[in-house]
């Protein structure tokens, strides 16, 4: 067990390491510069090009390529992002701000898609193919189909319309004010957390059915083994694996921000700030979000890998 | 094989083969009936994007300022945007859009996935692992994140927009297609083809790809819904389709929120459009999978 935990750590490197080369190529590949971006934007644009060279040359533009990644990446090793080419400010920083939002939002969606997930797609997979099933798997494709930051702007709408009121668009943390910080969040929330349910959802109900076919589950049946009991000690129990790695790899994106609902509730997460980042051609910080949301999506992997791996010994042989 | 028996076969094989493609629709449809809907929603997705010229009502780009903002009416069923262009004739052209990038993004991605994983399954070894660090790498970006860096990087022209789009789903598809290639590279009629000294792309172009279609079927028409999903939140962060071309996504990008208040169909109807193409392919493809294989799931 201890050498497959091994193993599987140490798989997490190159592929870590691989993003990071991915992610700093694929900005040195996008047209224009972070320099251009900040002085040629704008009607305004007469800024000499002695002035754009030396700005190059302080953020270290003008070195060759695979030295710029060797200096990125000796700081990453380190722990050091390095300092935002945008602002100025450091990147740990500019994180840190909007960190404890997105983990917030991340964490409430997955509750909500947790509670509404786990009973609906059991109770979908006990009564397969009759109505009750029908209405779960219409429930959860609707889900799938609803872009999150259009729920969102039905939600601000069915506010604005029928209560003429708004979610607050200042954030307040919650230690500050749990109430205020609630109203705010619990929306985004929602918006996001239905569609997560609905993968969820289908992953629980196609898991149990799954399950629900096995020898063991007929032999406890035969037994005359109470049903509630077989349920949850027989079937649920080897059913939520999948599930529990479909939630932790969605917790794990989401991790990274709202990229697209952010924008509709004028929330200052690390979606937004991975947008502007981008437009903004800011190399240091947007390398330091998408490594950030990869290396939880491949932690959470790892972890899954190692849970099932310690649940069903066959898959240490391999 | 030669002309002449060619010619005896063909004929009553194709005759059969159609009967029993409608015998399989038929079924398909009594025992799947919300495929069937969703199949039905997306033909007539289809026939509204080929007739969109002489159905929809007005020019999609058309602006006529003194209907600015109209509540949907006899003359604008749906109402008018900020520019007063009318809503539903957007729609009409916009799935257009949808339908385009949808299955032009959903085709080249699930095949040059599915080419890759056979590739990556049939040569085995170093080559298998290689290939599949690198899927393993691309995976871990967000859907949206690594499609937002390629648009940024090719530019949003159509055809740019649709190549952005199928990089994440090329290893998503690679992933699923290669562990069933793998069960179909140790058939006896792969070992024949390679005895006969074929060479290794038409062994798997010709003789490995065609037996898994199922799954290659099954990962495009779930990239299908998806695809039209992340197209219009593309292009609603305005990084997709740009103004004045109607897409359903940038139709909810500015004035829809804005004026949300006063003119909500601006925000409610282009939503349902996507909503519902989205809703259709995958309650077809749902159906599709479970009626091709039971036992895979794409989650």
């Amino acid at each position: 067990m201890l050498r497959f935990v091994i193993h599987r750590f140490l798989l997490m490197i190159p592929t870590l390491v691989g993003v990071a080369v991915i992610i700093f190529l694929l900005l040195r590949v996008i047209p224009g510069d972070v320099v251009e971006a900040k002085f040629m934007s704008g009607e305004g644009s007469g800024v000499s090009a002695e002035v754009l060279q030396a700005e190059r040359a302080r953020l270290g533009l003008d070195k060759p390529v695979w030295e710029q990644f060797a200096i990125w990446f000796w700081g990453v090793l380190k722990f050091d992002f390095g300092i935002s080419m945008w602002t100025g400010g450091p990147i740990s920083e500019e994180i840190e701000l909007r960190f404890a939002l997105s983990l917030q939002v991340a964490l409430m969606a997955t509750i909500v898609a947790t509670l509404l997930a786990l009973p609906l797609g059991i109770i979908a997979a006990l009564k397969q193919d009759t109505w009750v099933d029908y209405a779960v798997r219409i429930f959860s494709i609707a889900g799938l189909a609803m872009p999150s930051f259009w729920l969102g702007i039905l939600m601000i709408l069915g506010f604005l319309i029928i209560f003429e009121w708004l979610p607050p668009m200042i954030y307040t943390p919650f230690w500050v004010d749990p109430w205020q910080n609630m109203l705010q969040l619990i929306w985004p929330a929602l918006a996001v957390g239905y569609r997560y349910s609905a993968v969820a959802t289908r992953m629980t109900r196609s898991s149990m059915l799954e399950v629900l076919r096995e020898d063991y589950i007929r032999t406890a049946r035969a037994k005359g083994l109470w049903l509630k009991l077989i349920l949850v000690r027989h079937a649920l129990k080897n059913a939520m694996l999948p599930v529990v790695t479909v939630i932790g790899l969605e917790f794990a994106f989401l991790l990274g921000g709202l990229v697209v609902t952010e924008q509709v509730f004028n929330l200052n997460g690390l979606g937004l700030l991975f947008v502007q980042a981008i437009s903004r051609r800011d190399y240091t910080l947007t390398q330091a979000l998408v490594l950030l949301v990869a290396a939880a999506f491949i932690f959470v992997n790892f972890a899954m890998d190692v849970m099932y791996a310690w649940l069903d010994p066959r898959i240490r042989y391999r | 094989m030669s002309a002449t028996t060619e010619g005896v076969l063909v004929e009553p094989a194709s005759a059969a083969r159609r009967r029993r493609w409608l015998d399989l629709t038929l079924s398909f449809c009594r025992r799947r009936p919300l495929g069937a809907i969703g199949a039905g929603v997306v033909i007539f997705m289809i026939l509204v994007a080929v007739l969109a010229p002489w159905i929809s009502p007005y020019d999609p780009l058309a602006i006529d300022f003194a209907a600015m903002l109209a509540a949907p009416s006899a003359q604008h069923w749906l109402g008018t945007d900020a520019f007063g262009r009318d809503v539903l004739s957007r729609i009409i052209y916009g799935s257009q859009t949808a339908l385009i990038v949808g299955f032009g993004a959903a085709f080249i991605g699930s095949t040059v996935g599915a080419v890759i994983g056979v590739a990556s399954a049939y040569f085995g070894g170093r080559i298998d692992l290689v290939i599949q660090r690198f899927m393993d790498i691309l995976i871990s970006f967000p859907l949206i994140i690594l499609a937002l860096a390629m648009v940024a990087v090719l530019g949003n022209n159509l055809p740019n927009l649709i190549a952005a789009m199928t990089v994440p789903m090329i290893p998503r598809c690679a992933l699923v297609i290669r562990s069933s290639a793998l069960s179909v590279r140790e058939m006896p009629y792969v070992d024949a083809a390679r005895a006969l000294g074929y060479r290794h792309t038409r062994i798997i172009l010709r003789h490995m790809l065609p037996n898994v279609m199922a799954p290659y079927l099954i990962m495009l028409t779930a990239f299908l819904g998806q695809a039209i999903l992340l197209e219009a939140s593309l292009s609603f962060l305005g990084l997709g389709v740009q103004e004045p071309t109607a897409a359903w996504g940038l139709m909810l990008r500015g004035a829809a929120v804005e004026f949300a208040e006063t003119a909500p169909w601006m925000a409610l109807f282009p939503g349902l459009a996507i909503s519902l193409a989205v809703f259709a392919f995958n309650l077809f493809g749902d159906s599709l999978r479970d009626a091709l294989d039971p036992k895979l799931r794409t989650g």
